[in-house]
């Protein structure tokens, strides 16, 4: 079962033609650096978060660092919100590249690691300590999850074999 | 302001080990990567430390935040890094390029931003746990988090006020290249 004939009405709706050609510096750029601002703060979050487990910053209490999640939070569905419109404008590019369903992975890894890691690590300064040596492996995968997801979302504008259908 | 702008892209454009690398399939997409993985190390650092002034994470003791700082300045420093390749290998590309120009610009007030806070009484003396902080305090942590998003979405922008082929030579030069 092929997707193309489904891209081709996802490219053919206003929202998507929108977003490819409208050329306010208001649209497509916007949208662009909303999805980096978002980048900067939920990979940066969650790689202070794995840092503090593993021993960075010790003397920061751990547990009141659940005070940064609602901002990690927020800004991860801004990006998940500008992931989503930025698809409708290019879905052939991205979902006929293996690259973005590793992107979408390791995101998915991210989110299912901090919402392990969370509960655990910031029940108080004392469990949370205890939580935090215990899951020093879950620390490092989840960085490598970040990073990860960094290289693959930036990959994508290098590695697509198809921009539109038809293209 | 172009006889400045003429002479480094020619400065640039001299022989440099850079730019073979950075033309190689791989190497301006690990580079672009590497800016954005900085970039993420640096809002990191600068969201904990930023947000914790302006009163989100009281129990944070300042000088425990404080130990966040080496983290931001190593982003800043791989972004800062990988950048240059970037300059290095396209400078026409940059140099005339007013999105870039202003990304440089809102570098160096951040900088500046953080250096007054670091230098001068402004940063000292924080309360500990708890503690409100000095309205001066969350003012510098107000424009340095205004002045990094600023820094990010100029940096986006950059790809879409590209100057096209800037030859100081070609005869619509001026008018084409500098911003």
């Amino acid at each position: 079962m092929s997707l193309d004939p489904f891209l081709l009405w996802l490219e053919s709706t206003s929202l998507s033609v929108w977003v490819r050609e409208e050329p306010s510096i208001y649209a497509f750029p916007l949208i662009l650096s909303l999805h980096t601002i978002g980048l900067g703060f939920v990979a940066g979050i969650n790689a202070v978060i794995a840092l503090r487990m593993l021993g960075v910053a010790g003397s920061i209490p751990i547990a009141e660092l659940r005070r940064f999640l609602p901002t990690m939070w927020a800004s991860f569905w801004l990006n998940a919100v500008s992931g989503v419109v930025l698809l409708i404008g290019y879905p052939t590019k991205a979902l006929t590249n293996p690259v973005f369903y590793l992107k979408l992975l390791l995101i998915a890894g991210g989110v299912l690691l901090i919402r392990y890691i969370a509960p655990r690590v910031f029940a108080s300064d004392a469990a949370g300590e205890a939580a935090a040596a215990r899951m020093r492996p879950l620390a490092w995968a989840a960085l490598i999850c970040w990073v990860g997801a960094i290289f693959a979302g930036r990959l994508l504008a290098y590695t697509h074999s198809r921009l539109l259908q038809g293209i | 302001m172009e006889p400045l702008q003429i002479w480094l892209v020619r400065l640039l454009e001299q022989d440099n080990p850079v730019a073979p690398i950075m033309r190689t399939a791989w190497g301006w997409p690990i580079m672009e990567s590497l800016h954005f993985v900085g970039l993420s190390m640096l809002v990191g650092a600068i969201a904990i430390f930023d947000l914790r002034l302006l009163g989100v994470g009281r129990r944070i003791p300042m000088a425990a935040a404080r130990r966040l700082v080496p983290w931001g300045l190593g982003g800043f420093a791989l972004s800062i890094l990988t950048g240059i390749t970037f300059l290095m290998t396209e400078p026409n590309q940059y140099i005339y390029n007013s999105a870039f120009l202003l990304k440089i610009v809102f570098v160096m007030v951040a900088g500046l931003n953080a250096a007054i806070f670091a230098l001068t009484p402004f940063g000292r003396q924080l309360p500990d746990n708890g503690g409100a902080t000095p309205r001066s305090a969350k003012v510098i942590a107000t424009i340095s988090l205004c002045l990094w998003v600023a820094t990010i979405v100029s940096g986006r922008l950059i790809t879409f006020y590209r100057p096209g082929i800037c030859k100081p030579d070609e005869a619509r030069f001026v008018a084409t290249c500098i911003p």
